[in-house]
């Protein structure tokens, strides 16, 4: 792209509406914020002519710091800046060098992935999407990851923020991939309410979609009758109760067995540095008895405990129901 | 073929529109022979296919419609992928001769496994018929072969002409028997084989109606196997029976309760060699595959947990119940048919039978004691 120049433009002149060149999505990091605050820009953005103004190329970022700091100043019609403008150029090259200039400095969030991605099907070859825009985007070659691509462009304003700041992850986009606008704006809402994050989030969004299919109903259902369960039983917003309020929802006979083994325990009223566990999740036969001990007094305490429990009850409590 | 069951069977056969021959593998007389069954198909010459070039041309051809014929390379004759060894696996031996199936079940576990889209032949028949005469020259061991592991052993017949192939084979065999493993009934060249079967043994996959009807694709009805099955016992088949994979869903009792009435009121317990049962399991990693693949299930929303082998299964008190109620359903009709489980743990075969093998080896044993040729082996 040889054909570009040097212009100085105000900020008005500048159509930040247009997302032609989709490649910035989400928070902008502070460090960009003070490094423009202390030395201002060190690289000129690359425009490019539009109808509405010039439309941004690549520095969408840059400009946008530049804006916001001058709209807290009201100076955003006076503001003069140095920007490159490119001239003549294909939207194909102006693309290219976006993405890579890009990729030079940062790694881009799933939406920025996704938009560029979508994007990028209109304007270049298959054979091109597969071997420069998915490999730089890190997107692998399969339908999955292509139609994750798809949903993410159709979410809300709310959910795209989520995922732009890591709060959603792909897994979780693939799991609500079939969710109704409605089912995926009360999502969003728990998600806020509940201060879910990443991998917790991914694990409630699995459990209400597993109860959702298993009882095929709407997600919204389990979402609502859990979310209406946590606040009434704890009076307020527990992550914890909700993901156990979830599991038992979806591992009915699994937290039975699990109750069931707790209390037959506490029935042996063994001291606390005595512990038996089950196997892991009952799969298989070995269950593990612990205790620690400080002395050959304590030793000696824990072995007469241990040896004073009736092996019915051992029994008992080893049953596989 | 003037033996066939149902003439809507056609529709668990394979009618591939596109071929593609790996440059190798034509010229050999299977791929001849389909070609010649295939003349309206388009054929395509491809090099010889890697991961690559299998995932370029799986953009440019349906996997739906396109067989690949192509030369196995490896070992054809392989043990039965069982699993970690705290569940019991009877150490079936797998003659592999093609990969994946059109029948399309929601609950396959291919979809996670093979890299290759592909209804794939090896037509390098010769080159596993020179690997089992190797393999089974070893004195005093028996074998148990099966083909239905990476495929149905039955779908594409019509085709290939396989089944008859290896009736040639193993039909004289003494240390090993064949097992073919099918939800087609596509059994015209079992039916009309003029030569000696020896102890081949024709199994068929069976679930509850429901199952069938909703998560088995296009495979044959229950009473169509079963009437396949009946027909092949009249033949002279030993037949099988595989409850795999048992799924838990409500009003699975009812549902599993009529297949095994159904059985019985076609075969009676002396025509069955063995019925297996394994409750549903899969690799983590296959539950994106199969909502992806078949949006409608709900097979994975259960009350799956980590096995010892990694791989998602119900909850053991799940099995349990599964397995109890099938297995004194079975017990009513035949007392002494032999029924084992495929994966299952010991402790499990515990709860279930009041024993449990010891090993895998045990279980391996046990099976082998089903077969005439077994027996007949010991004895010399």
């Amino acid at each position: 792209m040889d054909n570009k120049k040097i212009v100085y433009c105000h900020l008005v002149d500048i159509d930040f509406e247009d997302r032609t060149f989709p490649f910035s999505y989400g928070i902008i990091p502070a460090s960009l914020e003070s490094s423009i605050a202390n030395v201002g820009l060190l690289q000129a953005p690359l425009l490019v002519a539009g109808d509405n103004g010039y439309k941004i190329v690549s520095g969408r970022r840059r400009l946008e710091v530049l804006r916001n700091k001058a709209i807290r100043k009201t100076a955003a019609k006076s503001l003069e800046i140095a920007v490159t403008v490119a001239e003549k150029s294909s939207f194909q090259e102006l693309f290219r060098r976006a993405l890579w200039e890009n990729l030079t400095i940062r790694e881009f969030n799933l939406v920025e992935v996704a938009d560029i991605y979508i994007a990028a099907l209109k304007i270049f070859r298959p054979d091109e999407l597969e071997k420069e825009i998915m490999p730089a985007l890190k997107l692998p070659i399969k339908p999955r990851f292509q139609q994750r691509c798809q949903v993410v462009v159709g979410f809300s304003r709310p959910l795209r923020e989520l995922l732009a700041n890591g709060t959603i992850d792909g897994e979780t986009v693939d799991l609500i991939r079939e969710w109704s606008v409605d089912e995926r704006a009360a999502l969003a809402e728990l998600v806020v309410e509940f201060s879910l994050r990443r991998n917790k989030l991914r694990e409630v969004v699995s459990r209400l979609e597993d109860l959702s299919r298993r009882d095929r109903v709407s997600p919204l259902e389990p979402l609502s009758a859990a979310r209406k369960f946590v606040l009434v039983e704890s009076g307020g917003v527990d992550v914890e109760l909700l993901r156990t309020h979830l599991k038992s929802l979806l591992y009915p006979h699994l937290t039975a067995a699990q109750n069931e083994f707790a209390s037959r325990q506490e029935s042996f009223a063994w001291p606390a540095n005595l512990r038996l566990e089950s196997p892991p999740d009952f799969e298989g036969g070995k269950f593990r008895l612990s205790f620690t001990f400080t002395d050959a007094k304590e030793w000696q305490k824990t072995c007469e405990k241990l040896n004073s429990v009736a092996l019915e009850d051992i029994d008992e409590l080893c049953r596989r129901s | 073929m003037n033996s066939v069951v149902d003439p809507k069977y056609y529709r668990s056969l394979f009618r591939p529109t596109m071929v593609l021959v790996e440059d190798e593998a034509s010229g050999s007389p299977l791929t001849e022979s389909i070609l010649g069954r295939l003349p309206n198909a388009e054929v395509v010459f491809i090099e010889r296919p890697t991961s690559e070039n299998l995932a370029l041309l799986s953009r440019q051809y349906s996997s739906h419609t396109t067989l690949l014929l192509a030369l196995h390379r490896g070992r054809f004759l392989k043990a039965c992928p069982g699993t970690a060894e705290s569940y019991r696996c009877c150490l079936y031996q797998i003659l592999h001769l093609g990969l994946g199936c059109n029948i399309g079940c929601s609950y396959c576990v291919l979809q996670g496994y093979l890299n290759n889209p592909f209804i794939t032949q090896f037509v390098n028949l010769e080159d596993a018929f020179a690997e089992l005469d190797r393999e089974l020259e070893k004195p005093g061991v028996f074998y148990r072969i099966g083909t239905g592991e990476f495929t149905d052993s039955l779908f594409m017949d019509p085709l290939t002409g396989l089944v008859s192939r290896l009736l040639d084979y193993f039909g004289r065999s003494k240390n090993a028997i064949l097992e073919l493993k099918s939800k087609s009934v596509a059994i015209g060249s079992l039916l009309d084989y003029p030569g000696e079967i020896g102890e081949t043994v024709v199994s068929w996959s069976l679930n509850a109606p429901q199952v069938c009807a909703q998560e088995e694709g296009h495979a044959a009805t229950i009473e169509e196997r079963l009437t396949a099955a009946v027909l092949c016992r009249q033949r002279g088949y030993r037949i099988g029976l595989h409850f795999d994979p048992l799924l838990y869903f409500t009003g699975w009792e009812d549902e599993y309760r009529q297949t095994v009435a159904s059985i019985f009121s076609h075969l009676k317990g002396d025509d069955i060699i063995w019925i297996s049962i394994g409750a549903f399991r899969f690799m983590p990693q296959v539950k994106e595959e199969l909502r992806a693949n078949h949006p409608q299930t709900n097979i994975t929303a259960g009350e799956f947990i980590r096995g010892i082998d990694g791989k998602q299964r119900y909850f053991s008190a799940i099995r349990r119940q599964l397995y109890r109620f099938l297995v004194t359903e079975i017990k009513r009709y035949a007392p002494n048919v032999f029924i084992y489980f495929c994966m299952e743990d010991q402790y499990l075969w515990q709860d279930t039978f009041g024993f449990a093998p010891a090993d895998n080896q045990e279980l391996s044993h046990w099976l082998d004691k089903c077969c005439y040729r077994y027996n007949r082996l010991k004895k010399e």
